[in-house]
């Protein structure tokens, strides 16, 4: 049977502890995108959550450094073999092409987000009233032009 | 997230983390690694075994320690990592640095944290 086309909107505040609230569902809607699961599915749902994760403590912990009230709304689109994210705020924007890639020799404490949700998805950013970044991947197709991850993420 | 912190031999100590370990749960540990640190251990085992999830935050807080110890003449080794931690520690080539053999030895005076 295939998968049928979905929409989930959720809106609440931008508080970190709405994190696993909005990972969760995310990971639910990661079974929209294909009827069978498999071990590929698998590593797909991981790789969603993950960048997903990054780009909600992006938002807390930076459009929305020291607000506790900020407004977030997170649309999911899915289609079979397809996922698509996207992530609204009201705070500061950032420009994502801007964020250097972590120079991994000095062994960096922190700036790893954005590099791992570029690595993991295709990511669009457009900066306004709101900001709106749209996370997205295919199933059966790599949604990078970065490295690869070689793991069983 | 949990973590169990255990004394394996004076100046030796175990550090496990289980569960996910991210922006929601990562301060809970960096308290502990404050207090580690301010013991200045010999060597430190990082056991990422029943570490489940792990964001850039929570990959902040392991380099932290591993810099922190090394720091202070210490040792630092991590192992047990799997599945998506590990995949992550690849991604941030962070595996060529940190991951040690698999952990030795069983723990005592274990003191157990959780959130």
């Amino acid at each position: 049977m295939m998968a049928e086309p979905a929409l989930i909107k959720i809106q609440m505040v931008g508080r970190l502890q709405h994190r696993d609230l909005v990972l969760r569902s995310v990971a639910a809607a990661c079974k929209l995108v294909n009827a069978r699961p498999d071990s590929a599915w698998a590593d797909f749902r991981t790789e969603v959550v993950t960048a997903v994760g990054e780009a909600f403590n992006n938002v807390v912990l930076h459009s929305y450094e020291g607000q506790d009230e900020g407004l977030v709304e997170i649309e999911i689109q899915t289609r079979p073999d397809h996922i698509s994210i996207e992530l609204r705020d009201w705070g500061a924007s950032f420009d994502p092409e801007s964020v250097p890639v972590p120079d991994f020799e000095s062994l960096p404490e922190s700036g790893f987000g954005i590099y791992i949700i570029k690595t993991l998805m295709e990511i669009q950013y457009k900066a306004g009233h709101p900001n709106v970044l749209t996370l997205s991947k295919s199933l059966n197709g790599s949604a990078t032009q970065h490295d690869t991850v070689d793991g069983d993420l | 997230m949990t973590f169990t912190v255990s004394t394996l031999n004076p100046g030796v100590i175990r550090l496990a983390i289980e569960g996910e370990l991210d922006a929601v749960t990562v301060p809970d540990l960096r308290k502990e690694i404050d207090r580690l640190t301010s013991t200045s251990p010999k060597r430190v085992e990082i056991d990422l075994s029943s570490l489940r999830m792990v964001d850039s935050s929570g990959v902040g807080a392991i380099v932290s320690i591993y810099k922190r110890i090394r720091g202070q003449g210490g040792e630092v080794v991590v192992g047990g990592l799997r599945d998506q931690p590990l995949a992550i520690f690849r991604l941030l080539r962070l595996d060529r640095v940190m991951l040690g053999a698999d952990l030795p030895g069983p723990a005592v005076n274990a003191q157990r944290n959780s959130e």
